[in-house]
C-alpha cells in the first residue's frame, strides 16, 4: 500500500516537474570569486625586469621577453625592424642555424623572435635548455648576408603579394591617412625602402634599440623559481643598458613623433581596388587618450555599446537589422606616445557602400545625442566583468596585468580596481565621452573598394545637409585626381561588334559605301582669338582631302592638301610639307569611314569606363591612335591621336557630337579638337555628300 | 556588480598530481538519446557549453548545397522564449561568449562564460533543440549575411584553395560541393526545405552536449535532466557512405584567385577517414615534411634552395575520406613545375627509406607538446570531447590518441607514404593569379 502511494508520488512528482520546468531566461548564480596572485619580481642591474608565475597544471612553461621602447621612424629605411626580427633566431654566436634550428625541433619547442622581444615554449623537461637557447638567440644574433638576403627576398614577395589585397591596402592608406606617411604609425614598408635596406642598417637598428633598459621578461609555467631565477641572472645579467637610448627618441632626434595636422571638417575617402569583391568601410578619427584619464572608463563602456561586439548598436544595426554584412565593430585604442584612434568599420558588398557608411555616421550622431539606456549600460558592464574573469583561465593574464602596471605607470591597484571603475560609469559619463571621443569633425570615412561600382552614391553621400567632399587615394595613400572607373565588359562585345554597330547606326555599310565626296563647312571657335573662321573641309575617297580656314575681311589663314601621295600646310604665306609619318598616316585611310575600312585584327578592346558621364568603350587601334566609342548610342564619341610635328610629340583629342541626319547618314555637327591646352570647337553648318570634286584639287 | 566579491591573497593555481594530465569526464544518455559529457576542472571559474550535431555538408543534396551552414545562422536567432537575435546580447550581459561553426561533417554550437552562468547555457541550448522559430524574414536575412560571409571570405588570399581541393579531388561524394553552398541554391531556398533540414537532422539522438570547466557533477546532471528531458526523442536517419573510386591517374586543374600576385602549387590526395590510423601516420608525415625550419621540405626549399616563399604540408581530416595537401608558394621566377620535382623527391625518400631515429624523436616529441597545449582551456577540452564523440564514437580519444601517434613505427610511415602519395594518385592543382587566365 505504502509501496504504491510512494510510486505514484514519484511518477506524479516526476510529471508535474516536467511540466513546470521554468523556460524564462535563468538569472545566474552569485559570482565566483575571482583571485588574483602577484607575479615573483625582481629587477636585475641592467634594467631588466623579470616576473615569474608559476603554474603546475600541465607539464609546460614558456617566456616572453618585452622591449617596451617608444615607437621608431624607421622613414626610408622602413622594414628594417621586421628584417632584423627575421634573421634573428637564424643561428647565434653560439650556435649556428641548423644546429639551433634542429635542436628546437627536436624538443618539439616553439621558439621566435623579433625587433622588440621574442617568445619560447616548451615542454618542462626541455625548458632549462630552451630558456637558454632563447637568451642566446636574443642576446647574440649572427646577421649574416646570406641570411639577410633570403629574408629580404621573402619580404619583397610579400609586399608584392600584398599589393592586390583589398584588406592590406586598407588598413595601410587608413594609417596613411590618420597619421600621414611620415608618422611611426603611417608609415608603411615599400618595395623602394626594402631595397634601400642594407646588411650594415639591420646590426645598427639592433645595437640602437636591442637593450634592456625598458625590457621586461616573463616565465610562466611549471618550473622552479630559485633555479630559474639564478639561470636568468646568469643569461641575462651580461646584457648592457645603454644610457644613450633616452636620446634617441628625444626632441629632434629621427624618431620624434610629427602629429599629424587637424583636419577640418568629415571627408570620404577613396581608394580603388578594381578587383575587389567587397568595399572596405573606415570610420576614423584620432584622441588623445591614455590608461590614466578620468574618462578611460567612461569612453571603455561607450565604445563596448557603439560596436565593440555582436550585441553592439553598430553590429545589431549594419548585420542584424539591414544585413549589409557579416560583421561590423568599433574600437578604441589608448596610447602613450602619440594620438590613438577611434574605428569604426565593417565590410560589405559594393551596392550597399553608400548606405553602410550612411548608418555608420547616424549611429554615431545617435550616441551623441541620445543617452544610452539602462539596460545597454548594465550589460556594457557584465560584458567586462565576464571577459575579465574569462582571462583568469589563462596564466598570462597575469603577467600582462603586471607588464602594463610597470608600462603605463599605473596605480598598483589598477587591476584590482578596474571593475569597479568600470561599475562607477553612468549615463552621463558615457554621452559626454561619445561627445568627446567620437568625432564627426576632424575625421575621415575611408573606403576600399571597387571604385566603378560605389562612386555614383557614394558622391551622393550628405551630412547635415551638404555633400561630403569625396577625395581620390592611390594604393600608397598620395592623393591623386579622381580616377577612371574601368567596368565590366560583356562577352559579346568586340572591336567588330562595336565598329558593325556604329555603321549601322550612322547609316549602315550600304549608304556609307555609296559615299565618294564629303564637303564640310563649320564655324571654327578658337579660345582667345578675336575673330571666327570659317572652316571647309573637303574629302574624296579613298584618302584625299583639303581643308581651309577663312577668316572674313583677312582672306584665307590656313589651309591643308594630300592628294593622295603627298601633302603640306599653308599658313601665313608659308608652305610646310607632311612629315613621312602625317604622310603615311594619311595613306593608311582606305576610304571615308573608318570603321569599314579599318583592319581590326591589331586592334584591342582596351575597357568600358564612365568618362563625363557616359560609358565609354575604349578602343586601341596602335600604339598612336584610340577611338571611343559611347556604350548605349553606339556612336564615336572621341579619337586620341598622338602626332610628332617639328620635332615634338603631341596628343591630340578630338570630341564628336550633336549626331544629324544628311541624306540618311548621321553625322557628328560638332567637333571639339582638344592639343594641350589648346581647344578648337568646330560648329558645323551644312554637310554636302557626293559633290562633284576633280583629284587635282587636292594638289 | 555587488554580485562579485574579490579575494587577493590566496593563489587559485592548485599544485596538480604532475602525472594526471588525463581529461576526466563522465559520460551518459538520456533517454531521449542525447549524449551527454561532462568535465569538471575547478581551477578557474569558467564554463563551456557545447551542443554538437553529426550533420555538415556532406549531407545535403547535390542540388541544395550550403544548407548545413544556412541553418546553422538560422538555428537559435530566436526561440519560444527569446526574441529575435537576442541570444549573443544576453550571453554577453551575462559575461559570455561564443559562436557556431559548420563543417562538411558537423555543425555546433557553444558558449563560455563564469560558472555562476551555468543555467543560462542549458537554457539556451535546450531551447534551441526544443523550440525554435524559424521563418521567412529570418530566412531572407540570413541569406545576406550568408552571402555577405562568402564575399569576405572570396576577398581573403588564398581562401579558395580548400574548396578547390574538395571539388578536385571528389567526384562522386558530396565533399565536392562548397560548404557555403552554391549562390543559386541559397536564393532557391525556402522554409519548408529548413523545417525538413531539421527533422532529418536535429534530433537528440544525433546530437551530443558538453560541459566543461568550473562544475559540480550532480547539480549539474540534475539541471540538465530539468531542461533537456523534454526534447522529444526521435530515430537517426541511416547516411549512406557514398563511395569515391580511388584516383589511379594524375588530376590536373586551375583554380584563379583575384587577390593574389604569386601562384600557388596544390598537390592533395584523397587518403583514409580521420579515424584510421592511417591518417595518424599521415599526421606525422605532413609535420616531417613541412612542420618548422628543419622539417624536410622547408629546409630544402626555403632555406637551402630558396625556390620556394612558403611551404606546407597537412592532412585535413574528414569523416569519410581525408586529403592531404602540399601547397607551396615558388620564390621570385621559380616554376610550379621545379616546386613539384623538388616536393617528388623528397616524397620518393620517404617511401623508399626509413626516416631517422632522431627524426622520429623529433616527431614524437612534437606530438607530444601538441597533446600537452590543447587541452588547456574549458571551451578547448568542449570541443574536443564533443568531436571526438561525435566523428569517432569515443570520446576518450582526447587522453587516448597521443597513444596511437605514439605506437606508430618508422616502417609504418614508410608504408603508408607509398600507398597513399604516389603521383599517379594526386591532384596537380595551380592556383593561380585572376590576371594570369588566359
Amino acid at each position: 500500500m505504502n509501496k504504491t502511494f510512494i510510486n505514484l508520488i514519484f511518477l506524479t512528482s516526476y510529471l508535474i516537474s516536467f511540466a513546470q520546468v521554468d523556460r524564462s531566461i535563468p538569472e545566474s548564480g552569485p559570482a565566483p570569486k575571482i583571485n588574483f596572485e602577484e607575479p615573483v619580481s625582481f629587477e636585475l642591474k641592467n634594467g631588466l625586469k623579470v616576473m615569474f608565475i608559476e603554474n603546475r597544471k600541465l607539464p609546460r612553461a614558456s617566456v616572453n621577453l618585452l622591449i617596451d621602447n617608444p615607437p621608431i621612424v624607421e622613414g626610408n629605411l622602413n622594414g628594417v625592424g621586421i628584417i632584423t626580427g627575421g634573421i634573428m633566431g637564424k643561428g647565434n654566436t653560439f650556435q649556428d642555424k641548423d644546429s639551433f634550428n634542429e635542436e628546437v625541433d627536436f624538443m618539439g619547442a616553439r621558439m621566435n623572435f623579433s625587433s622588440q622581444g621574442g617568445a619560447a615554449s616548451s615542454l618542462s623537461r626541455y625548458f632549462e635548455r630552451v630558456l637558454t637557447m632563447f637568451a642566446q638567440g636574443a642576446l647574440y644574433p649572427n646577421f649574416s648576408e646570406e641570411e639577410f638576403d633570403q629574408e629580404k627576398n621573402i619580404l619583397l614577395d610579400n609586399i608584392k603579394n600584398n599589393d592586390k589585397n583589398t584588406v592590406s591596402i586598407a588598413r595601410r592608406v587608413e594609417n596613411v591617412l590618420a597619421y600621414g606617411a611620415n608618422h611611426p604609425y603611417g608609415e608603411f614598408t615599400t618595395t623602394e625602402s626594402m631595397e634601400n635596406i642594407k646588411l650594415s642598417d639591420v646590426t645598427k637598428f639592433y645595437d640602437d634599440y636591442f637593450k634592456p633598459n625598458n625590457a621586461y621578461l616573463v616565465i610562466i609555467g611549471d618550473f622552479n623559481i630559485n633555479d630559474t631565477e639564478k639561470l636568468v641572472k646568469k643569461l641575462f645579467g651580461k646584457w648592457k643598458n645603454d644610457k644613450s637610448l633616452e636620446s634617441k627618441f628625444a626632441k629632434g632626434s629621427e624618431n620624434e613623433i610629427i602629429e599629424p595636422k587637424e583636419d577640418k571638417g568629415l571627408s570620404i575617402n577613396v581608394i580603388d581596388m578594381p578587383n575587389s569583391a567587397n568595399s572596405e568601410i573606415t570610420f576614423q578619427n584620432l584622441v588623445n587618450l591614455k590608461k590614466t584619464d578620468d574618462d578611460y572608463y567612461s569612453v571603455l563602456i561607450a565604445n563596448r555599446i557603439f560596436g565593440a561586439g555582436p550585441e553592439s548598436r553598430l553590429f545589431n544595426n549594419i548585420r542584424e537589422d539591414k544585413g549589409y554584412a557579416y560583421g561590423a565593430y568599433s574600437s578604441i585604442s589608448d596610447n602613450k606616445y602619440s594620438k590613438a584612434k577611434f574605428r569604426a568599420s565593417t565590410s560589405t558588398r559594393a551596392q550597399v557602400t553608400d548606405s553602410a557608411l550612411v548608418e555608420i555616421i547616424k549611429e554615431i550622431e545617435k550616441i551623441h545625442k541620445i543617452p544610452v539606456s539602462s539596460l545597454e549600460l548594465k550589460n556594457a558592464k557584465a560584458k567586462y566583468l565576464g571577459e575579465f574573469v574569462l582571462a583568469m583561465e589563462r596564466p598570462s593574464t597575469i603577467a600582462n596585468y603586471a607588464i602594463n602596471i610597470e608600462r603605463n605607470n599605473l596605480n598598483s591597484d589598477y587591476y584590482k580596481n578596474f571593475l569597479s571603475n568600470i561599475n562607477r560609469v553612468t549615463i552621463e559619463d558615457v554621452r559626454l565621452a561619445a561627445n568627446k571621443y567620437f568625432k564627426l569633425n576632424n575625421a575621415q570615412i575611408v573606403i576600399t573598394a571597387k571604385g566603378s561600382e560605389v562612386i555614383d552614391n557614394i558622391e551622393k553621400v550628405t551630412f547635415n545637409g551638404k555633400s561630403l567632399p569625396v577625395l581620390f587615394f592611390d594604393k600608397k595613400g598620395n592623393q591623386i585626381d579622381k580616377p577612371i572607373f574601368k567596368k565590366e565588359i560583356k562577352d559579346d562585345v568586340t572591336v567588330q561588334s562595336i565598329f558593325d554597330n556604329y555603321i549601322n547606326a550612322i547609316g549602315g555599310k550600304n549608304k556609307l559605301n555609296a559615299i565618294k565626296t564629303i564637303t564640310t563647312v563649320a564655324s571654327v571657335t578658337i579660345p582667345n582669338a578675336p575673330f571666327s573662321p570659317t572652316a571647309e573641309f573637303k574629302q574624296k575617297h579613298p584618302n584625299l582631302n583639303a581643308m581651309s580656314m577663312t577668316v572674313e575681311g583677312m582672306g584665307t589663314m590656313m589651309s591643308t592638301r594630300f592628294d593622295g601621295e603627298n601633302g603640306y600646310l599653308e599658313q601665313m604665306g608659308q608652305k610646310i610639307p607632311f612629315e613621312k609619318e602625317q604622310i603615311d598616316s594619311e595613306k593608311q585611310k582606305k576610304g571615308l569611314f573608318e570603321e569599314i575600312y579599318l583592319n581590326i585584327s591589331e586592334m584591342k578592346l582596351v575597357s568600358l569606363s564612365a568618362i563625363d558621364g557616359k560609358d565609354l568603350y575604349k578602343i586601341k587601334v596602335n600604339d598612336k591612335s584610340y577611338r571611343y566609342y559611347d556604350a548605349k548610342t553606339n556612336l564615336l564619341v572621341m579619337t586620341e591621336e598622338t602626332m610628332t610635328q617639328g620635332g615634338n610629340e603631341m596628343t591630340s583629342t578630338t570630341k564628336f557630337s550633336d549626331y544629324k541626319d544628311v541624306n540618311g547618314i548621321l553625322f557628328a555637327f560638332k567637333r571639339e579638337i582638344s592639343t594641350g591646352p589648346q581647344n578648337i570647337v568646330f560648329n558645323i553648318s551644312s554637310i554636302k555628300l557626293n559633290e562633284e570634286i576633280d583629284d587635282s584639287f587636292f594638289n | 556588480m555587488k554580485k562579485y566579491i574579490f579575494f587577493f591573497l590566496v593563489s587559485i593555481f592548485i599544485t596538480n598530481n604532475l602525472n594526471s594530465q588525463a581529461v576526466e569526464f563522465e559520460q551518459y544518455k538520456l533517454d531521449n538519446g542525447l549524449t551527454v559529457i561532462l568535465h569538471k576542472d575547478n581551477s578557474a571559474p569558467v564554463i563551456n557549453t557545447t551542443l554538437m550535431f553529426h550533420v555538415g555538408a556532406k549531407n545535403e543534396e547535390n542540388d541544395k548545397t550550403g544548407f548545413a551552414h544556412f541553418f546553422e545562422h538560422l538555428l537559435g536567432k530566436e526561440t519560444k522564449n527569446m526574441k529575435s537575435g537576442e541570444w549573443y546580447k544576453i550571453l554577453s550581459s551575462n559575461g559570455g561568449n561564443g559562436n557556431a561553426a559548420t563543417s562538411v561533417d558537423l555543425t555546433f554550437y557553444y558558449a563560455t562564460m563564469p560558472s555562476n552562468s551555468l543555467q543560462l547555457g542549458l537554457w539556451r541550448y535546450s531551447e534551441i533543440m526544443l523550440h525554435p522559430i524559424i521563418d521567412q524574414e529570418g530566412i531572407d536575412i540570413q541569406r545576406e549575411a550568408v552571402k555577405e560571409e562568402k564575399r569576405i571570405r572570396d576577398n581573403q588570399p588564398y581562401s579558395r584553395f580548400y574548396e578547390a581541393l574538395k571539388s578536385n579531388l571528389f567526384k562522386e561524394h558530396t565533399y565536392k560541393n562548397p560548404l557555403i553552398g552554391v549562390p543559386e541554391h541559397l536564393d532557391n531556398a525556402v522554409l519548408q526545405d529548413f523545417i525538413d533540414f531539421r527533422n532529418n537532422f536535429y534530433m537528440p539522438s544525433n546530437a551530443v552536449f558538453v560541459v566543461a570547466g568550473d562544475i559540480e557533477i550532480e547539480t549539474t546532471k540534475n539541471l540538465i535532466s530539468k531542461y533537456f528531458s523534454a526534447v522529444p526523442a526521435a530515430e537517426k536517419n541511416d547516411r549512406v557512405v557514398i563511395k569515391e573510386e580511388p584516383i589511379v591517374k594524375e588530376i590536373r586543374a586551375v583554380e584563379y584567385d583575384p587577390n593574389i600576385q604569386i601562384p600557388a602549387l596544390v598537390i592533395g590526395y584523397r587518403t583514409p577517414s580521420m579515424k584510421s590510423r592511417e591518417a595518424r601516420v599521415l599526421d606525422l608525415i605532413s609535420t616531417y615534411l613541412s612542420d618548422g625550419p628543419s622539417s624536410k621540405l622547408y629546409k630544402r626549399m626555403v632555406d637551402n634552395n630558396k625556390t620556394a616563399l612558403q611551404v606546407s604540408a597537412s592532412n585535413i581530416g574528414h569523416e569519410d575520406y581525408s586529403m592531404y595537401y602540399i601547397l607551396s608558394l615558388p620564390l621570385g621566377e621559380t616554376s610550379l613545375e621545379q616546386l613539384s620535382i623538388e616536393i617528388d623527391e623528397e616524397i620518393i625518400k620517404i617511401q623508399q627509406n626509413l626516416i631517422s631515429e632522431n627524426d622520429y624523436e623529433k616527431l614524437q616529441n612534437k606530438f607530444e607538446n601538441q597533446f600537452v597545449n590543447s587541452n588547456s582551456s574549458a571551451s578547448g577540452i568542449g570541443v574536443s570531447l564533443a568531436q571526438y564523440h561525435t566523428l569517432y564514437g569515443d570520446a576518450n580519444l582526447i587522453n587516448s590518441e597521443i597513444e596511437i601517434y605514439r605506437s606508430i613505427s618508422r616502417d609504418e610511415i614508410r608504408d603508408v607514404a607509398k600507398k597513399y602519395l604516389n603521383t599517379n594518385q594526386r591532384l596537380f592543382l595551380e592556383y593561380l593569379p585572376e590576371n594570369e587566365k588566359k
